[in-house]
């Protein structure tokens, strides 16, 4: 099955970062909103809770971009080496 | 006029109700069914029939796809670890795959566009990421919160944000799988209302996008599983290797 691997790879990236940024964003505000019933802190849980989901986002999509990068390399060595 | 959601909704076949739960057979429960009939069905068919050193038709697929689900596997956790869990990957992707396929056929049913059955799937791989890192690591298994080579003054920092990470991996899971099917089924059945209501000379149009798309809905199915049990793996993968 290595022969689409170009085509595999392009729409994992594709279907994966984007849900990535979104739902750690979401799960962000969704805490810190959760942090300002319990406490009544309003608004500062949410406004927290978002800057960190987004933080939280981007270091998913990063660590995703970096795997698929990696494995990219791999398969281009793996090219030159056969 | 049909709504283009309609075909989304469950209808109970068979009222069971115990004890207040509503344990209903419905379609959504008929069409799991039917996905879980097809995969076991084949494995069993091909098995007895007596596997043989030069495999047929059916022997060939299920040989082919499992040697797929092997070499991802042995690729996100590694060869040694990943062995025992080459059965789960793989029954996860046959089972998602076939209920993505089984929901293509008109006037069948896709379970995969619940969030409830996505979100089932992503809850448990969750929760056994969690029992696989603890029973590793015992609790150093915390340590997967601290990213390695994060100065002291971040730490406090870093905590949450990997805590809202982890948090976010299986409602990813879920919400990706879940809104694809969800997406693909409603642009089929909107086109297909167009195709319907309008005047012949201007209804093919619609109807022959429908085939387009169900072609491209076949490559989702195949793409929506495989991202699944990647991600998976990567996740189990990440959990044993713990940075």
């Amino acid at each position: 099955m290595s022969e689409n691997n170009g085509f595999r790879q392009g729409m994992q990236i594709a279907f994966r970062l984007g849900t990535e940024l979104t739902v750690a964003t979401f799960i962000g505000a969704m805490l810190g909103y959760g942090v300002d019933r319990f406490f009544g802190v309003r608004p500062w849980g949410l406004a927290v809770g978002v800057i960190l989901g987004g933080a939280a986002g981007s270091l998913n999509v990063y660590r995703a971009a970096m795997l698929l990068t990696t494995e990219d390399q791999n398969t281009k060595e793996d090219d030159d080496n056969s | 006029m049909e709504s283009p959601l309609h075909h989304f909704e469950v209808h109970t076949i068979i009222p069971i109700h115990i004890g207040g739960l509503d344990l209903s057979i419905n379609n959504a429960v008929v069409a799991m069914w039917v996905g879980l009939a097809i995969v076991a069905g084949s494995f069993m068919l091909a098995v007895s029939r007596g596997v043989s050193p030069i495999p047929g038709k059916l022997q060939s697929i299920l040989e082919i796809s499992l040697e797929f689900i092997r070499s991802m596997v042995y690729e996100f956790i590694g060869e040694d670890e990943g062995k025992k869990y080459v059965p789960f990957i793989a029954s996860l992707f046959l089972f998602i795959l076939a209920c993505n396929l089984i929901g293509l056929i008109p006037g069948s049913y896709t379970i995969t566009s619940q969030l409830a059955v996505t979100g089932a799937f992503a809850v448990g791989i969750f929760i056994l990421t969690l029992v696989i890192g603890f029973g590793k690591h015992g609790m150093h298994f915390l340590g997967i919160l601290v990213p390695p080579g994060v100065p002291k003054i971040m730490i406090p920092l870093m905590v949450p944000i990997e805590i809202i990470s982890m948090l976010a991996r299986p409602i990813s899971l879920a919400v990706r799988l879940f809104a694809n099917m969800t997406a693909g089924h409603t642009v089929l059945a909107v086109l297909f209302g167009l195709a319907m209501t309008g005047p012949l000379w201007l209804g093919w149009l619609p109807f022959s996008f429908t085939i387009v798309i169900n072609g491209l809905e076949i490559a989702i199915a195949f793409i929506q599983a495989y991202i699944f049990t990647t991600l998976t793996c990567v996740y189990i993968g990440d959990v044993i290797k713990l940075h």
